[in-house]
């Protein structure tokens, strides 16, 4: 069996605790990824230039809720240039999870989200 | 068909995946290649490589010979009545690209209508929504129905006197369904329209027979089929050949150049610009003369038997929803199908992990999964080499998915 889908993995999967979704948000996107059907909105409560709160949600695979989930716990209390200083191979290595090239897609597309959302919020 | 006499000559089918034996579903994306196709461009390099229509030597005759029988072995093997009706090209896509930019850029003007279903592959989409853009011409959909198959007085409904051109798959890559291109041209011929048809997913499947389908264009690939990739075959009937200009330029498609223009050579050649990939028409030969010695109406026939026991198998799992007809008749070798609770990317993932190779995702059709509201299925297709055993292993594998995800 492929080890992405461990234990602490598939508790995580089952029950994510970002999964949901932000009244009060102030910075919000989607991203997808057509090749696999994976679509992931994310929604960001932004103050004083930090992260206070952050959900998702969206049809996704299991790797792309998972790695929303390790990523959205992350971002929470991090001041924005830092959320945009998060490289991709900085999450695959929080996520630690043996990836084929295909499965890294999914993996990072909730980084991408991020940082979209981050950028679109500057630029307001 | 004797299955295990035929796995035999599929050195891949032996390959472990983890400590699985391979089971080999994605054969709608490729089909594995047997020995007999890999000897035949062995031979090809080995013994007889040249470029052909090029030199007096042996081995350019030879080479050359060998690249115009291939092309006669095609042309029977889909009825053809001239070998110069068949065009070689990279596979599928070039040739529904060569309909499109030699035949639609001359013959389309402003207000034309090119009439294609909604479920068509990229790739017999997309070089009509540009040739339709730069001529000034509309695209038009017949709807598909939800059982996944097209009605007929529907298609008759939309065969308005400005339609000029008919595109369609002969089987659908994501649906399975197979059409009826024989009433299809009836139609389209009685308002003076063209059909053109990919036929990608049915030449690999089924009987195809060119004249009794009274198509204009055809269209498929070899890798599909148990041949090479990057060799692929566009039939144009010889009556509509000559409303066609080439629409790429070299070496191996003049009669006459000057340095300030060129004439052309006679069809095929004019259409097969630069060196062609003559390993790769011999090795689809190779690949012909295979599954002719099968029969195709045997192939077919196992196809059907597959279809059913798939259909049966994966309808008893609960939460699994399968596209297009049940009706195992009307379709070709493939099932897609979903869960509402596993997304489709992690039931191949969980199946890939007991050695089944399926395909995931929108299987190049991205505005058929928008119109049934699905971002992704998972896509079975079974060949030749393949028997229940490897079903009852893909059901297996999709319970396991939804058991362990859902």
């Amino acid at each position: 069996m492929d080890d992405i889908y461990k234990e602490e993995l598939m508790d995580i999967y089952k029950n994510p605790a970002r999964r949901g979704s932000l009244d009060d948000a102030n910075a919000s996107t989607s991203q997808s990824n057509p090749m696999c059907g994976d679509d992931i909105s994310v929604q960001l409560k932004i103050e004083d230039g930090v992260v206070k709160d952050a959900r998702f949600h969206g049809s996704a695979c299991m790797v792309s809720i998972v790695s929303s989930e390790i990523l959205l716990d992350y971002l929470v209390g991090k001041k924005l240039e830092e959320v945009k200083s998060i490289s991709k191979e900085k999450l695959l290595e929080m996520l630690n999870l043996n990836l084929t090239t295909s499965r890294i897609g999914c993996a990072t597309l909730s980084l991408g989200a991020v940082q979209k959302a981050v950028t679109e919020y500057e630029e307001k | 068909m004797n299955i295990e006499k035929i796995k035999k000559d599929f050195p891949i089918l032996e390959r472990k995946i983890g400590v699985n034996n391979l089971i080999y579903l994605d054969n709608t994306a490729t089909t594995q290649k047997p020995v007999q196709v890999v000897d035949a461009l062995k031979d090809y390099y080995f013994q007889h490589n040249a470029n052909i229509h090029r030199g007096i030597h042996t081995l350019s005759e030879e080479a050359s010979e060998m690249y115009d029988n291939a092309r006669k072995t095609v042309a029977k093997f889909i009825n053809a009545i001239y070998p110069e009706e068949i065009i070689f090209t990279r596979g599928t896509t070039e040739s529904l690209n060569m309909a499109a930019f030699s035949w639609g850029i001359p013959n389309l003007k402003k207000g034309d209508v090119i009439l294609l279903t909604g479920f068509e592959h990229h790739s017999n989409l997309i070089p009509w929504q540009i040739v339709a853009k730069s001529m000034g011409a509309g695209l038009k959909f017949v709807k598909t129905e939800p059982d996944g198959t097209i009605d007929m007085s529907e298609f008759k409904k939309a065969l308005t006197p400005d339609v000029r051109l008919v595109c369609v798959a002969h089987a659908s890559n994501v649906l399975g369904t197979v059409l009826d291109i024989k009433e299809i041209s009836k139609m389209a011929h009685s308002v003076d329209a063209l059909v053109c048809v990919d036929g990608a997913q049915a030449v690999p499947h089924m009987p195809v027979n060119v004249q009794g389908l009274g198509c204009d264009f055809y269209s498929f690939s070899g890798h599909k089929m148990l041949g090479p990739m990057g060799i692929g075959v566009l039939y144009v009937k010889k009556s509509v050949m000559g409303q066609m200009v080439p629409s790429q330029f070299g070496g191996g498609m003049i009669k006459e150049v000057s340095l300030t223009e060129a004439s052309w050579a006679e069809a095929p050649e004019k259409f097969e610009a630069g060196t062609p990939d003559a390993a790769g028409a011999i090795g689809l030969a190779a690949a012909i003369d295979y599954l002719s010695a099968l029969g195709m109406d045997k192939v077919r026939e196992h196809e059907i038997a597959m279809s059913k026991y798939a259909i049966e198998k994966l309808t008893a799992i609960e939460g699994i929803k399968i596209l297009g007809p049940l009706d195992p008749e009307k379709r070709t070798g493939l099932v897609s199908f979903y869960s509402e609770k596993v997304h489709a990317h992690d039931i191949a993932s969980v199946l890939n992990s007991s050695g089944v190779a399926v395909r995931s995702g929108h299987h190049c059709a991205m505005p058929l999964h928008k119109e049934l509201g699905l971002p992704a299925t998972v896509r079975a297709s079974y060949y030749i080499y393949n028997d229940f055993s490897d079903i009852d292993k893909l059901a297996e594998g999709v319970k396991k998915a939804l058991t362990m995800l859902s």
